[in-house]
């Protein structure tokens, strides 16, 4: 064997090879934490609209619904959150086990950690009601959330069930409001004996969930009047134009 | 080198110190290397089937790889965890770079190899009582061949390198708990293929 420890110092030598500095595996560790931490922040706020999805999906109204167990349970996951959560905690996941020690620890073990540490902070984001705004701004802006959303209200888009969800359009008297639902038909709503839920109160433009009858073709009897996203969430005039609810990504 | 009393004094030196002393002075790292190369070059020949030349190839660069790296290396680890793991990534590395011609983790033990792993029976059936023998040399190097590369790899670190489960941990970087399970499911695998292949030979 030749002398291996003479032919390596000599290309040392030769090609000018330095060891890394210290400061640059400083910056490679800080690198992985903080990637780390970030998938890990994501996590949880992604779990914080998980949990405000599921803490505003009407559970009570499955009884009255015809709907099957399996049928509601598949309209109310929060399928995209969920993606998302599980996507942050694989990614950060796989920077854990890149940092100094992190491949000393079972799979098993850090992914269950990482799923309590998002559920606890998804908990306490979602006190902070960032949750119910960052919810707000993915509907506002991206279409194809809005679809995916969608399947959450279908149960609201069946009328003759006694369940009707749409923005409103026209205040016409303290007894009637003018509704364009989640397909883009128009409706006269008889509020005169809705209770409305909280302090929710009608404004044109409001995203409602209507609990009822139908009167006649066009026409629904109000018995109950809930906000369609979590707690009061104002529509906007130029969304009613753009019959939003129809739109393709 | 090796004879003079200048060897002998870093001779006993831990591997920190030399690491240290090699930070200062890139001519230390040759006392480094001197410590590691005959480790490393049956590493790697027992994973490889390369050439004695290729083989010599990929040791340059492993203590090319170690030695830009020294300021990376983390006091807490065993220098030899650190220095193998090095290894085991070169090796993979060499073979994806050569995918076409070469095969990694392919069997290049020779005898004395098979017959060190003679401690792979003391903790486990009586099928290796059987196997391990010096006449049964061939039949061993069979049975490992059939091995996919993860036991085999796992079985030459803790057989033939003689390292420990954390040890072999922080090598490939896996959980100890995987690697304890790791080593278990090798030994039945290995059990499983002499089994199959009519591997077994009577003492008789």
């Amino acid at each position: 064997m030749t002398d291996i420890g003479k032919n390596v110092l000599q290309k040392i030598k030769k090609e000018k090879i330095q060891p890394f500095s210290k400061k640059h595996f400083f910056l490679k560790k800080s690198f992985i934490w903080t990637l780390f931490g970030l998938s890990i922040l994501l996590g949880i706020i992604a779990s914080s609209v998980t949990i405000f999805q599921l803490k505003h999906t009407d559970w009570e109204l499955y009884d009255r619904s015809n709907y099957s167990l399996f049928e509601f349970l598949a309209m109310a996951i929060p399928y995209f959150w969920l993606i998302f959560l599980m996507i942050f905690i694989g990614i950060a996941y796989n920077y854990f086990r890149r940092t100094e020690k992190g491949y000393r620890y079972n799979t098993l073990l850090i992914i269950t950690i990482s799923v309590i540490v998002s559920i606890i902070g998804g908990i306490g984001v979602y006190q902070t009601g960032f949750s119910e705004k960052l919810e707000a701004v993915f509907q506002e802006n991206i279409p194809v959330y809005r679809m995916i959303n969608r399947g959450r209200h279908r149960m609201w888009m069946s009328p003759e069930q006694g369940f009707l969800a749409g923005e409103i359009k026209e205040i016409n008297s303290a007894q009637e409001i003018e509704l364009i639902d989640l397909h883009g038909n128009n409706w006269i709503i008889d509020i005169s004996n809705a209770f409305w839920r909280g302090r929710l109160r009608s404004e044109v433009g409001l995203e409602i969930k209507i609990i009822g009858k139908i009167k006649v073709e066009g026409q629904f009897v109000a018995n109950e009047i809930r906000p369609l996203h979590g707690r009061l969430r104002r529509g906007r005039g130029r969304r009613l134009r753009s019959n939003r609810w129809n739109e393709t990504p | 080198m090796l004879e003079n009393p200048t060897y002998n004094k870093y001779e006993n030196m831990s591997d920190l110190e030399l690491v240290k002393l090699s930070l200062e002075n890139k001519e230390n790292f040759y006392y480094l290397i001197k410590r590691y190369e005959l480790k490393i070059f049956h590493y790697i020949r027992r994973l490889t089937n390369v050439s004695q030349e290729e083989r010599e190839d990929i040791l340059q660069d492993i203590f090319i790889k170690v030695y830009r790296n020294l300021n990376g290396f983390n006091p807490n680890l065993k220098f030899s965890s650190w220095i193998y793991r090095i290894a085991h990534n070169e090796i993979i590395n060499h073979y994806h770079k050569n995918k076409s011609r070469l095969k990694a983790f392919s069997l290049n033990l020779d005898n004395n190899d098979v017959y060190h792993l003679d401690e792979l029976i003391s903790d486990t059936d009586d099928i290796f009582n059987y196997l391990i023998t010096h006449e049964n040399a061939d039949k061993i190097r069979e049975v490992l061949a059939k091995l996919p590369n993860k036991y085999r790899e796992i079985l030459m670190l803790r057989y033939l390198e003689e390292k420990k489960y954390d040890e072999i941990s922080d090598i490939l970087c896996k959980p100890p708990g995987t690697v304890a399970t790791l080593i278990n499911r090798a030994k039945s695998k290995f059990k499983k293929i002499a089994k199959h292949h009519n591997l077994m030979v009577n003492h008789d």
